[in-house]
């Protein structure tokens, strides 16, 4: 795309001040999109992003710009521009780049640009067959389709040359049931580090099913009481939980301004000693992953919490030197627009012994949170809200009537503390984390989980 | 470019009527953080979409490699792109209306009175007194923005518009803590009059702010009568925005249909739409489609009078579109509650016991845009006698929208926009059920 001679007298250009690193991220992404509304195909759009993004810094300072030209002259001018930013004297020797470094860990069979449109309508239209199919209830469908095939080419003077490809396949389904009374909606939305042979492992008409049996269930649900209860979170997107709550205040984003929670708590016990959590982005084809970072170092398995005990925070090399600590290869971004920070992978609680069974026999009356809606967290405090998509009260042991707008809020240090049961049923799902760094692909997850305690807000007021 | 050779070309290929949308956007960002410029960045790009009438089917592709060497590549994506669209609306690429209204204010860049190193400044200068301000701000971080954007749209059919829009935002985010408790806040202008950026009033208010929120704690769960902070109840508005657009309203997708005419919210309410306010990068006299923007009440007095239309869904309704099209949807503009007479003072006063909610959280998760049913984390202060009694978070206030909006007792003469142009003045809405402790 650019060829490695002209990236080192780009890096030898942004060197030639008092600049001690700089960076070349050069990105060319095609992702096409297929929607469907009311059982026909609305739009069908192709998208192509192009663009070079530069990075130098000095120390933990840093400056960045980014633009659609490649020609010499235009990129050499910006990094020209932005190691004029760090005046004094050249501090490092000339850089020689290494050849560059093929990502391989992730194998794509089928990729998207040889799949034939027909073919991806197939699978939309089967989706929504299905999803309407549900019952009667079902009125409004709508299906997204998208597939995105990235490629990047990372160099800096860390003596790092990459080139990775990164493919991300995606079906989202949502399913709207209405009655005279009410209407609700249920979305699922599976996908991976994938081409198209996706669809080949997962039951398409059975995902999209799940969408509308959401839907149906919470138009017939009773609002949810508030109170302060124990709440059994299920497997699966429910580990956005720990996302939210835990996993943003334990970025380097934070941690390193002192601005976190979980600031200065490495090695000190922060929940409860069932609780073992990983981010790893080495997962084979799991959405969140990815060969190297993008600041082109290889992926890992961070193990976050051991037994309640805080073990590694998520690092990306700026904030590693304002940390003191070396980067974790957490450098992530959503693209050529946005410069590169520490973010989640694939982030999930580790499986415990107890069984789903157990967990819910042993709780005598609270709710049941079986699909999790969307949340958010102020790493400050680590204060979070999440929407209980889909939820029923708890009765006797037994799950009872399903149960709607619930929110439930609380605080990460809190909460992560009162975890005090953890199923054996560990499973992953897909999500778009946002963050300074832009909208990227990660993967939440964990096994069934019960919280002691938590604050449940719904509309019916106190029970 | 030579748009009118793409034009012939497409003509060519059996592409009836073709458009492209072409978007330059500069750049500037800095943070500063402990006194050191922490982030500076400087962005300049461009984006290409065009859209193009094949067999009667709209087709659709973006770019960024804009270079005439690609436009075969560009028509064959439209066409394919064509082929695969079964929906048989009616699709349009518009002619143009006899008149657009001049707003040369908007890109009048007094923000060039300002060099580079006064932005730096100014920063630099926000940054140090909102810390110098009290003991108990542990970290504060000040940033600027500025962004010029052009925007160009030309069609087959003769339409060739032009806008340009420069603005800036100047913000501080701090976290303040005792021995006890961490709390943030930030606040933020946004502009284009450098005369707008008041530094003492911005620290001492983003302090203030955070301070007097340290120790809060939850409170009882039940109905109270709540003041709704102008920038949460634009938030929430931003919500619920979808509601209002005759595409949700055309697909059964929001409580709106059939509503047209009719009350929907008390009559002190009036909800305006308006594209020329000047001071904010959404203002402009054309939307995305080349339709002439308009000044539009959404609400008047309590009754819903218009839904947000592209050429599409006016089309279906059998109305003119109300220059709403913008990023391949409908959106508004700066959209607003008319604000009322009342300063807050006085609507403290008057609300004598009840809560003063000043954020609320989650509303990408936590509202429900097709029902109108939210319940949201939220935070702010108790009120008992007019006065400020304690400062309250960790509670959800929950309801409806629709129901909120027939509940507003009054609207404060405090207008506040977020960042996406969402305004709204402080509400006073009694009875709302709050779930604490």
């Amino acid at each position: 795309m650019i060829e490695k001679g002209l990236m080192e007298r780009i890096i030898n250009k942004a060197l030639d001040s008092a600049a001690d690193f700089a960076e070349i991220f050069v990105e060319k992404t095609f992702r096409s999109s297929i929607m469907m509304q009311s059982s026909k195909i609305e739009n069908a759009v192709n998208q192509e992003k192009f663009g070079i993004g530069i990075r130098v810094a000095k120390g933990h300072q840093s400056v960045y710009g980014y633009t659609n030209k490649k020609d010499e002259k235009s990129l050499m001018q910006l990094a020209e521009d932005l190691s004029s930013s760090f005046s004094g004297s050249r501090v490092k020797d000339m850089i020689e780049l290494p050849d560059a470094k093929k990502g391989e860990n992730h194998k794509i069979k089928r990729m998207p640009d040889s799949v034939d449109i027909k073919e991806k309508v197939s699978v939309v239209k089967t989706a929504n067959d299905a999803a309407r199919a549900y019952n009667d209830e079902i009125k409004q469908v709508n299906i997204s389709y998208m597939d995105s095939v990235q490629n990047v080419w990372i160099a800096s003077s860390e003596n790092i040359h990459v080139h990775d490809q990164r493919v991300h396949t995606r079906l989202g389904i949502h399913s709207v049931a209405k009655n005279d009374k009410d209407m609700q909606s249920g979305f699922n939305g599976p996908g991976a580090h994938m081409g198209f042979e996706f669809y080949d492992m997962i039951d398409v008409a059975a995902a999209a099913q799940e969408a509308s049996r959401v839907a149906v269930t919470m138009l017939h649900a009773d609002e949810c009481p508030s109170e302060t209860m124990p709440v059994v979170i299920d497997n699966g997107f429910g580990g956005v939980i720990f996302h939210e709550a835990c996993g943003h205040s334990l970025e380097a984003t934070s941690v390193a301004k002192n601005a976190s929670v979980f600031s200065g708590k490495k090695n000190e016990k922060i929940g409860s000693e069932l609780v073992n959590a990983v981010d790893d982005g080495t997962i084979e084809n799991a959405w969140g992953s990815q060969n190297f970072d993008d600041e082109g170092r290889p992926q890992q398995r961070r193990q976050l919490i051991k037994d309640g005990v805080l073990t590694s925070y998520m690092i990306d090399h700026l904030n590693g030197i304002r940390m003191g600590e070396a980067s974790t290869g957490s450098g992530r971004r959503e693209s050529y627009r946005f410069a590169p920070t520490s973010r989640m992978s694939n982030t999930y609680i580790e499986n415990g012994d107890s069984t789903f069974d157990e967990i819910i026999a042993n709780t005598q009356y609270g709710l049941y949170a079986k699909k999790m809606g969307g949340g958010s967290v102020q790493p400050s405090t680590g204060d979070f809200n999440f929407a209980v998509m889909e939820g029923y009260m708890i009765r006797d042991g037994k799950i009872a009537e399903p149960v709607k707008g619930a929110t439930l809020v609380g605080t990460g240090s809190e909460a992560l503390k009162k975890i005090d049961m953890i199923a054996d049923n560990l499973d992953r799902a897909q999500g778009m984390c946002g963050s300074l760094s832009g909208a990227i692909p990660t993967d939440v997850g964990q096994p069934t989980i019960r919280i002691s305690g938590i604050t449940v807000g719904g509309r019916k007021g106190n029970a | 470019m030579k748009f009118e050779q793409l034009f012939e070309k497409a003509k060519a290929k059996g592409i009836e009527d073709i458009q492209i949308h072409l978007e330059k956007i500069q750049e500037v960002d800095f943070n500063v953080f402990n006194s050191e410029l922490d982030k500076h960045q400087i962005a300049d790009t461009q984006f290409l979409s065009i859209k193009g009438i094949y067999k009667g089917k709209m087709g659709k592709m973006t770019t960024e490699e804009i270079n005439d060497a690609n436009q075969d590549g560009w028509i064959e994506a439209i066409i394919d792109s064509a082929k695969a669209v079964e929906s048989e609306d009616a699709v349009f690429i518009y002619e143009g209306d006899t008149s657009y209204k001049e707003i040369p204010e908007l890109s009048q860049s007094y923000l060039d009175t300002l060099s580079h190193e006064d932005k730096l400044n100014l920063t630099f200068e926000l940054e140090k007194k909102t810390k110098a301000l009290d003991d108990r701000v542990k970290i504060s971080q000040a940033f600027f923005g500025e962004t010029t954007k052009q925007v160009t749209i030309k069609n087959s059919k003769g339409l060739d518009l032009q806008k340009e829009v420069t603005n800036a935002v100047l913000g501080v985010d701090v976290v303040v803590r005792n021995e006890n408790d961490s709390r943030n806040a930030f606040d933020y202008v946004q502009t284009n009059d450098p005369a707008d950026f008041d530094v003492d009033a911005l620290s001492s208010a983003v302090v203030e702010r955070a301070v007097s929120m340290l120790g809060a704690k939850s409170l009882k769960s039940g109905k109270y009568n709540i003041l709704l902070e102008n920038r949460a109840s634009a938030t929430l508005l931003q919500g619920f925005l979808g509601m209002f657009k005759a595409e949700s309203v055309q697909k059964g997708m929001s409580k709106l249909q059939g509503k047209l005419m009719t009350s929907i919210a008390s009559e002190n309410v009036t909800l305006i739409d308006d594209p020329f306010m000047l001071k904010s990068t959404k203002s402009g006299s054309f939307d995305d489609e080349g339709v002439a923007t308009s000044y539009k009440k959404l609400i008047d007095n309590g009754q819903l009078t218009t839904y947000l239309y592209d050429l599409k869904t006016a089309k279906k309704d059998g109305v003119a579109s109300t220059g709403n099209a913008f990023s391949g949807t409908i959106a508004a503009t700066n959209i607003y509650f008319e604000p009322g007479k009342n300063d807050f003072e006085t609507m403290l006063k008057e609300l004598k016991d009840g809560l003063f909610i000043t954020s609320v959280q989650g509303v990408h998760s936590g509202t429900n845009p097709i029902s109108g049913d939210f319940s949201l984390q939220a935070s702010g202060y108790l009120i008992k006698d007019g006065e400020i009694e304690r400062p309250i978070a960790l509670f959800t206030i929950a309801g409806n929208y629709l129901d909120w909006l027939s509940n507003i007792v009054d609207l404060g003469n405090d207008i506040k926009f977020t960042f996406s142009y969402f305004g709204s003045p402080t509400l006073r809405i009694d009875q709302v059920a709050v779930s604490g402790e």
